[in-house]
């Protein structure tokens, strides 16, 4: 439906709205960076602020983590629809971080309060944040062995936090009693309540300016408003089905893979994304919930069309996410998923930019590094006797595009957060770094590079330290486009104190892997070594510009050698000074196919074959509540799409089981 | 000794106010502004201005030529000099993107070349501890690497930027490389960070100490030319620059901060708001400065300004100096109206600039722009805009506003209406930010207008964010100009000191915020301020395990024991007032001291020139006030208002450099300073 416009003053008014209801969530996230107590919120913005309507769609939100404000807008709609409205009143705020109803994994909880106006509700105010410390195997909610959800962490299935304004203290209680860092988790939940508050007094200012019908009518508009221009945006977008396949990996004796398998189909002005095929769920912690799965696909899809289209529910419309539940894309009770949001959504979102190359490839770019590089921490600080904790990440090289570089040291696409800076790192916590710059050749050479990966070198500054870490792209550099080569891979290394080298943690732990290691004990004076992979590059390097390779010798980014083996510009030196060799580069390069644009075309989809064509007319089924004991927190797939059904299901006359009667009208029967 | 001389480079136009201290009266100088001589526009304007240069008893300088040498990327060639393993902090940045999703944006280039970036040894630990020594070698070897650079760029200026890590603990290791190279370059100037910006977050000082490194060659030069080109003119007396804090400082100690001047200039229209509030009794103020291509929006509370450590060059380069805190956003005369891809009406950012300009100009320009839906509403004169300077074209300014209505299937006025109300609502947008968004409640503030298109908005903007009224100075178009003679003289110093509620020694805190009102003190005086000081002293506090401070005031007095509890209560109060909660058994981190000297303008109070006696209407014309009918409106000259005038909205007032638009039922009334009072006449409810 197209947004109306009904001349001047409406004009006027939508902006308005639009404009205030932005400014709430932003307020929110000002709110929870100053009142939060752990780094990650305040330093690594590692939260979102989300502000949904009576029926539990996203009106508008804070631009701070992608991969949150996906699973956000289910974790909210389905919370709604299992709770019921009428049971939650004004002044409660619920609490959860169950991975299988849409949450992103278990560190990440939301918290959602009712918004009432006149004693009439109007909608819910929500915040999504990574919590640093939630119990479970190891220290910092990061269990990278983990093989079941039990030992990620306490689970928090939909709970009252406060009832009618008052605290709810036998939830509290039991929260506080599983977190390592009680401290930590008492303030960061009341910078989320502060935040919620902040809130719920605009929201309701608003209302009394614009009044309860203007509001809701303001809100229609403006989620039309976003669909149609996403709309538009994928019809320009040439129809067909295009499909990428890459992998997870373990840095185990032998690297272990799990294959990832999507079907990105577009056709006219809509998207489905099927993961159909994909490896099934593992006793590892890189498996998504359904909600990491559809953000990373909003994340990539996104990025592909114009970044000012507003990001409310409007724009998710057009876009469905097929995620078969007990695959690897939608992880099943007990399956276990920390790793998934840090580590899986990045690469899904690498996967759309492969699955994409073939339609538009002038809009898409190589694989970024490709992983958060977890480091995680604790232990008794020895200046103060104090219980830390800490989660560390660090940037990574991003792919080159048709037309430019990727950039050096960003964080993964599944988030925007900024890493600790040094003189915070050293002040909190009991390590020195000696070190810390960009990789020197870690970005995949092309025409146009991938960015540069970081290393930082640590020394350990206590008698022990408790450490986990979680990376991947360890085996196998992200790949390059259009004969772009990989950028450089991650590494994790450790120089025991008295030692005098840098060896895997495999060898100097007997870790099972080098890339997921849990609660190994550092000490005194080891030594370790954190290097972030590159991103991978575009088009062929030997159709680099020259200028740009000599650019990159001079100012360090690419070394003689790779500008010679990669790029095939050859220097010769005088002491200090470089000059071009011309006659040898020339040579070096007539053996590649010299540059035209049609190396770079999309790929031709010949016989355009849509996986869905069909439509049952003819649905046959009932609507039926779920039957279920109130004690059991266990949850149904929807048979088509894989989302979790909330409280009502579908259910067909051939016994399917479906969250939505669209679900099954697009279901192909045998 | 009679005249009292403020000067505002701008981007466009170099404003000269010269103020006769005997009868409160001034003229004013408009010339040209030359980016490749910025000085040589002044000493132009000053021998145009007809004043003697002996009668000049002080004059003010806001300049840009710090800011534009950063944005155009013509400063010194920067040789930076940090910790061995750090060389790549400028380059690491903070890992964050502007944007979620935009596959097109480039991360943000630093001030300086990677290959000059050059490590030395030395580590200092996170309390200040010497934990590695420097050692002599390290010294040569960087010495060596600078004088190479340096010959590899014969053209250039140079200039030395030093942060190493933790310097804001323990300045030694930054002191004794200063004076190494100090000893080695003896021509280059230095930007020390412990200096320059005694902050942690190494990130974050790196981007500072460079900006100041960048602009340093290129600042000292400006003034001693401009110095010079002075004495030559006759003019001998200091004369001050415009602090990017809002404050002023002597010429000569310009060369030495100039990251302190990034923004000077800026400054000058809440400096006058400040002002004219002050003529109004209204201690609370938003001072809204609209131009042509953009709106300065600013605020005073408490007859405070409004300051900030945080300013960024551009997305990701952030400056960590004392800053006016001022929004700045793409709003005004010439923002171009557009239909977005989802269809919707947008006003901005794009400007058409003065080439082409708006539609009316009659310049090529084919977008409506919101001068030319004020001009379709009839609220400007077209023989009149900027005193006739301009002749604008109502035809073309109706065809390129009937375009866009087309398109949104809505009538001509309607679409210049909706035109105009979403300009004011993005400026609106711009000081809820400021205000609503900080917990600040707009309804005891009171809009003062200034730019040229101030006055034709300032009511809309004010209604939109429910403020008490609007004050209207004269001239609001030389808000800026004037402002830089009101300005104080201001000196801000800060302490880093880490310390736990639990440990705190009030002994030390006591003579270490002495010794730094005392510097400030100093400092102030060689700024050429004479008196005595108003001195502020503040700290910013956080409960352990946060990152952000709450900056508290300490009360005047010895700092002792029962001072400091007092303190402490009173950030577990301002906590609990901000967030909802707080935690009164925790234990609360101080993190740095703050003192700041106050030296107040000695400015000469404005007359105004009431120039006949007659106030009558001197032609009516259709006006729209909404997008239904038109009023017939009486149009005045402000100059023809007298002390006391009261008139009733609907009306059009105009003057040289503005226009005042009244609405039906508000009221503008004028002040015996000549100051007009719009009073909104309407309640708001919100």
């Amino acid at each position: 439906m197209t947004a109306e416009l009904h001349g001047g003053s409406d004009l006027v008014t939508l902006n308005v709205i639009n404009n205030r209801l932005t400014g709430v969530v932003k307020d929110m996230g000002t709110t929870m960076m100053r009142a939060a107590y752990s780094p990650i919120f305040n330093e690594s913005l590692d939260f979102s602020c989300v502000l949904f309507d009576r029926r539990g769609r996203m009106v508008s939100q804070t631009e701070f983590s992608p991969a949150q404000v996906g699973a956000i807008r289910f974790v909210v709609k389905w919370l709604i629809a299992e709770i019921g409205e009428d049971a939650i009143g004004e002044g409660d705020v619920l609490v959860h971080n169950d991975p299988y109803r849409g949450g992103a994994h278990m560190p990440e909880h939301v918290v959602v309060k009712p918004v009432y106006f006149d004693k009439q509700l109007f909608g819910y105010v929500a915040n999504i944040a990574h919590m640093v410390e939630v119990g479970g195997m190891a220290v910092g909610g990061f269990a990278a062995t983990a093989t079941e959800v039990y030992q990620e962490g306490l689970r928090v299935p939909p709970v009252w936090l406060m009832r009618g304004g008052e605290y709810v203290h036998d939830v509290w209680r039991i929260i506080m009693a599983n977190h390592r860092a009680a401290r930590y988790s008492w303030g960061d939940l009341h910078a989320m309540l502060a935040s919620l508050n902040v809130a719920e007094s605009r929201v309701s200012e608003l209302l009394s300016e614009y009044g309860y019908e203007v509001m809701n009518s303001a809100i229609e508009q403006l989620l039309d408003y976003a669909e149609n221009w996403m709309r538009s945006e994928i019809q320009a977008i040439p129809d067909g089905d295009y499909f990428f396949e890459d992998h997870m990996e373990d840095a185990s004796n032998p690297p272990t893979r799990n294959m990832i398998r999507l079907t990105m189909s577009i056709q006219g002005d809509s998207v489905t994304a099927d993961f159909t095929g994909t490896d099934p769920q593992g006793p590892h912690v890189l498996n998504c919930t359904y909600g990491v799965s559809a953000s990373a696909i909003y994340n990539g899809i996104f990025n592909l069309v114009d970044n000012d289209i507003p990001h409310n529910d409007g724009a998710y419309r057009p876009i469905t996410v097929i995620s078969p539940p007990g695959s690897m894309v939608n992880v099943v009770e007990p399956g276990a998923s920390v790793g998934g949001n840090t580590e899986t959504h990045p690469r899904l979102w690498d996967i759309v930019m492969g699955a994409m190359a073939q339609a538009i490839p002038e809009r898409v770019s190589a694989a970024t590094g490709g992983t958060s590089c977890n480091f995680l921490f604790g232990g008794n600080h020895p200046d103060t006797g104090r219980m830390f904790v800490h989660y560390h990440f660090d940037g990574v090289g991003w792919g080159g595009k048709s037309d430019r570089d990727g950039n050096d040291n960003l964080c993964v696409p599944n988030g925007n957060c900024i890493t600790t800076p040094v003189e915070v790192f050293e002040t909190r916590y009991p390590y020195r770094e000696w070190s810390y710059s960009l990789r020197q050749d870690s970005g995949g050479p092309g025409m146009f590079r991938g960015g540069l990966g970081t290393e930082r070198l640590l020394e350990v500054l206590s008698d022990e330290i408790t450490i986990s870490a979680l990376y991947d792209r360890m085996v196998t550099g992200p790949w390059g486009l259009f004969d772009g080569k990989p950028g450089g891979t991650s590494e994790l290394l450790i120089k025991k104190a008295g030692t005098d080298e840098y060896v895997t943690f495999r060898k100097a732990f007997g870790t099972l892997s080098n890339s997921r290691v849990a609660n190994v004990i550092v000490r005194r004076g080891d030594m370790l070594i954190l290097r972030s992979s590159g991103g991978g590059g575009y088009g062929h390097p030997f159709h680099r510009d020259l200028e740009a390779v000599m650019h990159d010798v001079v100012e360090g980014y690419v070394s003689l050698e790779q500008a010679d083996e990669a790029y095939g510009v050859i220097f010769e030196t005088h002491g200090e000074s470089l000059t071009l060799d011309v006659a040898k580069t020339e040579d070096r390069r007539s053996h590649v196919q010299p540059y035209s644009r049609d190396l770079y075309l999309p790929i031709p989809v010949s016989n355009v074959q849509c996986q869905f064509p069909s439509r049952r007319l003819d649905p046959d089924g009932s609507w039926r509540p779920l039957q279920r004991d109130w004690w059991d927190t266990k949850v149904e797939h929807c048979h088509f799409c894989g989302q979790m059904i909330p409280r009502d299901v579908w259910v067909t006359s051939d016994k399917h089981r479906f969250c939505s009667i669209e679900c099954d009208s697009r279901f192909m029967r045998e | 000794m009679t005249y009292q001389v403020g000067i505002d480079t701008g981007g466009t136009f170099t404003d000269i106010v010269v103020l006769d201290v005997k009868n409160g009266t001034f003229t004013v100088t408009k010339r040209p502004s030359r980016k490749d001589d910025p000085g040589a526009v002044i000493l132009e304007g000053l021998g145009r201005s007809e004043v003697d240069a002996s009668d000049i008893s002080y004059l003010v300088l806001g300049t840009t030529v710090g800011i534009n040498a950063i944005h155009q990327r013509v400063g010194a060639h920067v040789c930076y000099v940090t910790t061995q393993g750090f060389e790549d902090v400028p380059f690491a940045q903070r890992s964050n993107r502007k944007f979620h999703y935009d596959l097109d944006w480039k991360s943000p280039v630093p001030l300086v070349n990677r290959r000059d970036c050059y490590g030395v040894d030395g580590r200092l630990s996170y309390q200040g501890d010497e934990v590695q020594e420097m050692s002599l070698e390290s010294h040569q070897r960087l010495a060596e690497s600078i004088r190479a650079s340096i010959a590899d760029n014969p053209e250039r200026e140079h200039a030395i930027a030093v942060n190493l890590l933790f310097s804001y603990v323990n300045d030694g290791h930054e002191n004794k490389i200063a004076s190494f190279l100090k000893s080695e370059f003896p021509q280059i100037p230095l930007s020390i960070s412990s200096q320059v910006a005694p902050i942690w977050r190494e990130y974050d000082r790196a981007s500072t100490t460079l900006a100041d490194a960048y602009i340093r060659p290129l600042m000292t030069k400006f003034v001693s030319s401009l110095e010079s080109g002075m004495k030559s003119y006759g003019y001998d007396l200091p004369w001050s620059v415009m602090k990017s804090n809002g404050g002023q400082m002597n010429s000569s100690a310009a060369g030495e901060m100039p990251v302190q001047t990034i923004l000077s200039g800026i400054s000058g229209g809440i400096i006058a708001a400040r002002y004219f509030g002050q003529l109004c009794d209204e201690s609370n103020v938003i001072g809204l400065d609209i131009g042509g291509t953009s709106t300065d929006v600013g605020l005073v509370v408490d007859g405070l300004i409004k300051y900030t450590l945080k300013w960024e060059i551009e997305w990701g380069l952030p400056v960590a100096a004392p800053f006016v805190e001022i929004n700045t956003l793409g709003a005004g005369g010439g923002s171009i109206a557009t239909i977005d891809p989802g269809g919707r009406l947008m006003v901005g950012p794009q400007s058409a600039g003065s080439d082409p300009g708006p539609a009316s100009y009659g310049k090529g320009g084919q977008e409506p722009t919101v001068t030319d839906a004020n001009l379709v509403l009839g609220r400007i004169n077209p023989k009149f805009f900027l005193g006739g300077e301009i002749g604008l074209n109502v035809g073309l300014a109706h065809a390129a506003v009937s375009k866009l209505a087309a398109k949104l299937h809505a009538d001509v006025y309607e679409t210049a209406y909706a035109i105009t109300e979403l300009a004011a609502e993005n400026i609106a947008e711009s000081v809820r930010q400021l205000t609503v968004s900080r917990g600040i409640d707009p309804r005891n503030f009171s809009v003062v207008a200034l730019g040229g298109a101030g006055p034709l908005h300032a009511s809309a903007v004010a209604l939109a964010v429910g403020a008490k009224r609007v004050i209207i100075p004269p001239h609001p178009g030389l808000g800026s100009a004037l402002g830089t003679l009101l300005a104080d003289k201001r000196v801000d110093k800060t302490w880093t000191h880490f310390v736990r509620s639990t440990e705190i020694d009030a002994i030390d805190i006591d003579s270490r915020l002495r010794e730094l009102a005392d510097s400030a003190i100093t400092e102030i005086r060689q700024e050429g301020f004479i008196g005595k000081p108003h001195i502020t002293r503040t700290v910013s506090m956080r409960y352990m395990g946060q990152n952000y401070e709450e900056e508290i005031l300490i009360p005047d007095g010895p700092v002792d024991e029962p001072a400091i509890k007092r303190l402490l209560d009173s950030f577990h109060k301002h906590y609990k007032d901000i967030y909802g909660y707080n935690i009164a058994n925790e234990i609360i981190e101080l993190v740095q001291f703050n003192v700041t000297a106050i030296g107040p303008a000695n400015f000469q109070k404005l007359r105004p020139v009431f120039q006949t006696n007659a106030h009558s209407s001197i032609e009516y014309r259709s006006v729209w006030f909404s997008p239904d009918d038109p009023i017939d409106t009486p149009v005045y000259r402000r100059a023809n208002l007298q002390a006391g005038v009261a008139i009733v909205g609907p009306a059009v007032i105009e003057e040289l450099d503005s226009t005042i638009l009244l609405h039906p039922n508000q009221t503008l009334t004028i002040t015996g300073d000549g100051i007009g009072i719009l009073e909104l006449g309407v309640t708001h409810d919100c």
